[in-house]
This record gives structure tokens, sequence and C-alpha cells, in this order.
């Protein structure tokens, strides 16, 4: 199962070897033009720091992110996995949850179980979940009797878990589909495209603030900027991997780009609605130059959920594969 | 309606080696798995290999906070204080252990803050206000802490005086220190010995005393530490000497 695809494989379709060499080139172009600016002293002495810091997470994260999407389907959900484990971590310590180790627990146990289900390809269990998970917290810190803080800590897990059990276990079901590689790296690297779109296109063309008091940074320009942009890169990419099925049309295409321009959009206004409830700027200090894994990795929270189901409704995912790898007969 | 209260860690934000070390580090899952199962060992070892004894468990209080103290000769003074802790109370219980034997390296910081929930004390360099958050900790966390008022192992195995230290945590609260007295370990584990041998070892746990009447400052500290000495020699099975000049307690 847990077995390291060869290159053959790994790069089967061409998406995958474009966006990958992609990947490299932005790279590398990044370090010329960071070290560019370093020689000719164009950036302050802490600008350049910062510039370094941060292309040097990026040297670390990309092949964390895209390893893993190559060597497999099981690697992918493993990954998967982990990164969910970190995120909830980072949201139960800075919410208070993690006083509550019970509810925690619960969380980890339905977060495993929901990667278990991808990982067998169990989709009844994968979709079943869920409500038996929110049951489960509910009850589990009753025997505590101690009803104090009890919808909180109910609250924060259930929260907790759709966030980091649930939503972020549709990225690893993906990998069930035979064409998954291209799919999964495709919304990895468009959501962090769309990051940077948003970024480049607020400071460029500025104007009024999007929700300043959730997030004074962004800017209604940076929205729809990225959107407008990302929107047919996304659907161009996406022509190319789902060529010959239902999901090549147009109109369903560039559906699929906004969904996922949207919806990584919505993922980072979830993330800045919680820091700013709680007054923190950033949710760790994982990764230096970003902050936590959450502050990274935010809107793969909503955008996993959000396009395995329109995949999954328009083409299926994974349907031709065996199912019940490990649980059946 | 109640307001959510939202309470991120103490230690939120600290780079992973600095959390190691710090006072304001709180467990999570993790942490409390480690220290309930490093406990369970412990609990396993003390009985297969020391045949611990312990008499008196039912002085402990029903609820944190609270603070264990103990004479001081031997490694095996503080994971048999926290052997005697009940299981719902173990997980609360931080020992407050020398900076630079428990905390010198990141490994061995990771063992002591992720099994022993130990938090470091540095003989020169903890400051006041460092006693001062400890003492605001024991109390909001409801935590227990495990600590010896002498300072440091004593290496003839002779009990010594108890310093003022113990005072800043407890003096002027209501916060009970439940005395014990460990007999046996320094046969066993003595701190010239690397490792230990098997021996008996007999925990005697005292009724709590309370110092709510005993002012939070030097003073009051030292009448702290002598009233907590006091305690602990009275559990002694024999007359145990003082240091030189001192007269024998009973």
């Amino acid at each position: 199962m847990f077995r390291i695809a060869p290159l053959s494989e790994a790069f089967a379709s061409p998406v995958t070897t474009g966006l990958v060499a992609a990947v490299a080139i932005v790279l590398l172009l990044a370090t010329l033009a960071i070290a560019l600016v370093s020689a000719t002293g164009r950036a302050s002495p802490a600008l350049r720091h910062e510039l370094w810091v941060r292309l040097g997470s990026w040297l670390l994260l990309l092949p964390m992110m895209i390893l893993p999407v190559l060597a497999g389907r099981a690697w992918t959900i493993l990954a998967v996995t982990i990164l969910g484990i970190l995120c909830l971590r980072e949201f139960a310590r800075a919410t208070g949850l993690f006083r509550q180790p019970v509810v925690v627990a619960m969380v980890v146990a339905g977060l495993l179980a929901e990667n278990f289900a991808a990982l067998d390809h169990w989709y009844g269990f994968f979709v079943a979940l869920p409500s038996l998970t929110i049951c489960l917290i509910a009850v589990v810190s009753i025997p505590q009797d101690h009803p104090d803080s009890y919808i909180e800590r109910t609250g924060l897990g259930v929260f907790a878990f759709m966030l980091f059990g649930s939503g972020l276990a549709h990225l690893g079901y993906l990998a069930n589909d035979a064409n998954y590689r291209p799919i999964v790296l495709m919304l990895l690297l468009c959501v962090a495209l769309n990051d940077v779109l948003a970024f480049t296109c607020g400071k460029l063309i500025g104007g009024r603030k999007l929700l300043p008091v959730t997030s004074p940074g962004k800017t209604i320009s940076g929205a729809v900027g990225a959107l407008v942009l990302n929107t047919p890169i996304i659907a161009a990419i996406a022509h190319v991997t789902f060529a010959g099925t239902p999901m090549d049309r147009w109109p369903l295409l560039l559906f699929l780009g906004a969904l996922v321009s949207a919806a990584a959009q919505a993922g980072d206004l979830v993330l800045s609605s919680m820091k700013r409830d709680l007054g923190i700027k950033d949710m760790g200090t994982a990764i230096p130059g970003h902050g936590g894994i959450l502050d990274r990795y935010n809107s793969l929270l909503i955008v996993a959920p959000a396009v395995f189901h329109l995949l999954a409704y328009i083409n299926g995912v994974g349907l031709d594969q065996p199912t019940r790898l490990l649980t059946g007969p | 309606m109640k307001e959510w209260q939202l309470r991120p860690a103490r230690d939120f934000g600290l780079p992973f080696a600095e959390r190691l070390k710090s006072h304001r580090r709180e467990p999570g899952l993790l942490g409390i798995s480690s220290h309930a199962i490093w406990l369970a060992a412990v609990r396993a070892y003390l009985a297969l290999f020391h045949r611990l004894d312990i008499t008196g468990r039912e002085h402990i209080p029903a609820n944190a906070p609270f603070v264990m103290i103990g004479n001081h000769t031997s490694h095996l003074d503080a994971l048999s204080l926290s052997a005697a802790l009940p299981r719902r109370l173990g997980v609360n219980a931080a020992a407050l252990a020398a900076g630079n034997v428990f905390f010198g390296n990141v490994a061995a910081a990771m063992f002591a803050a992720t099994a022993l929930n130990a938090l470091p004390i540095w003989r020169e360099e903890t400051t006041p206000e460092d006693l001062a958050f400890l003492r605001q900790r024991l109390a909001d966390d409801g935590m227990i802490f495990i600590l010896f008022p002498e300072g440091t192992r004593a290496r003839d195995g002779v009990m010594k005086r108890f310093r003022a230290g113990i005072g800043a945590f407890v003096a002027g609260t209501d916060i009970p220190v439940v005395p014990c007295h460990l007999t046996g370990a320094h046969a066993c584990w003595p701190a010239q010995r690397s490792l230990p041998r098997p021996g008996k070892l007999s925990l005697r746990i005292g009724p709590p005393i309370t110092v709510t009447d005993i002012a939070n400052d030097m003073h009051g500290w030292r009448e702290v530490a002598q009233r907590a000495e006091a305690a602990v020699r009275a559990l002694a099975p024999a007359p145990s000497p003082g240091p030189a000049g001192d007269r024998q307690h009973g």
C-alpha cells in the first residue's frame, strides 16, 4: 500500500509534469530575484532577511506538499492526516480546547477514522463519520459531570473536527481517483497562487477594504483580482486534466476555477475571523516567515470539500478503483 | 447569556525549544498522555523494585491546587511522591526540578517536559517574577507542585534546612502544603550513583498544613519554610539529625 510510485507513473499526466516544472521555475526565478535584490542593495537588510526566510520555507514546504502526491495514494492520505493533526493542534492551543483532553481525543479519533476511511476507499464510512463523530463529541465529556462550559467545549470540538477532520480528509480521499495527481497538485498550487494573486492585485490596485474589521489587509480589488485571474488558470489546467470526462465543459471548468478561488478566500477569512476573535496575529510559529501551519493551509479547509463534492457529482471520484481495500472481504 | 472564554495556551507562540523550558508550558493531549504513561510505568517500577509502601494517603486533598513537599536525597523522591497521587490528580502534577539537571539540553528538556511534566528552577537565575508567576499558576490552573525545599539532594542522606522559596508559592493563601517523608531512597539511589539499585522505600504522608495567616514576604516565606520543615521532620520514622548545631526534631 505504501509503495513509492515509479517516475513513469508519478508523471503519467502531462499536467503533473507541467505543474512540477512550473513550481521549479518559479522557485528558481524567486531565488534569482531575491539574490539580485540582495546583491544590488535595493532592499533593506530586514526585508532581505524576510524574503530569504520566506523563500527558505517555500523550498521546504513545496517538496513536502508535492512529493507525497507524486509518491502515491497512501502517502498523499498520510500527508493529509499529518497536516490535519498539526492544524488541530494549533487550533486547540489557540482556542484553549486543548484543556479538554477528552474532547480533543475524540476529535483526533474522528480525524484518524476519516483518513482511514479514505485509505480504505470506503465512501459509506467516510460520509457516515461526520454525524457519528459529532454525536460522540457531544457525549464524550458528559461523564465528567462538569456541565460548566459544556456547550463551549463541544462546539469547539465539532468545529475543529469539521474543519481539520472531515473537511481536510476530502483532499486525501481525492487520491482514490486514478487521475488524482494533477487534481490534487492543481488544488495545492492554485490555492497558494490565489494568495499571491490576491496580495499582488491588492497592492497594485488598492482601494476599499474587503472586511476591514476581520482582515485589515485584504482589499476588494485583491479578492476580485484573484478570482478573475485564477479562474481561467484553473479552468485551463482542469481542461487538460479532465479531458474526455463530463467535467470537460467550459461552463463547468470556469465554475470549478471560480469555486476554488472563492473557497480559498473563504478559508482565509475563516482563519482571519478566528484570529481576530482570539486577538492573535498568527496561529503559531511552525513556518518561519508565514506563522503557523494554519496560516499557510487555511484555504484548503474549505476548498477540499467544496471541490471534492463538485467532482464527485459531475465525474465521480475513484469509481473505477477497488474499494474497501483494508476492511473488505 | 454567558460569554465564551477562549483562552489561548499560556505558552502560545513560543518556539519549541523555548516552550519546553518555559514556566508557561501547558500540556495538551500528547503531554497529558505521555505523563500518564510515565506515571503508570513509575508506579509499576516502584512496586516491583522498591516495594514502595505508602501510609497517610488519606491526607492528600481531594482537589488541586496543593503542594507536596518532602525530604530530598534521591531522584526517587519525586517519583515516589508523584506515584502516591491518585490517577485523577496525577496529570495535574508538576515537579519543580533543577533546570541545569533536567533542562540542560533539548533531549533532556523534552523528557522532563513531556514525561515528568517538570517545570525548571534555575538556581541562580530564577527571579522573584518567576516565583510570583508560578504562585499564580498554582492557584489559577489548579496545579499540584511537587517540590523539595532543601533545594538539592542531600549528599549524605541527612535532611537539611528548608529554603524560604517554598513560602513564595503558598504564603498568605489557603493552598494546602502536604508534608511527606521518604525513607530508603538514599540507600537505593544516592546522588553519587548514576543508576538506582533495588531496595525498600517507605513514604509517609502527613496532614496538610495551611499558611493563610503568614504574610507573603521574605519574613513570611522563612516562617513557612520552618513550619514545612517541622512537618516533614515529624514524619521521619526515627529522630533525624538536623544540620550541624541544630537540635534534633522528632
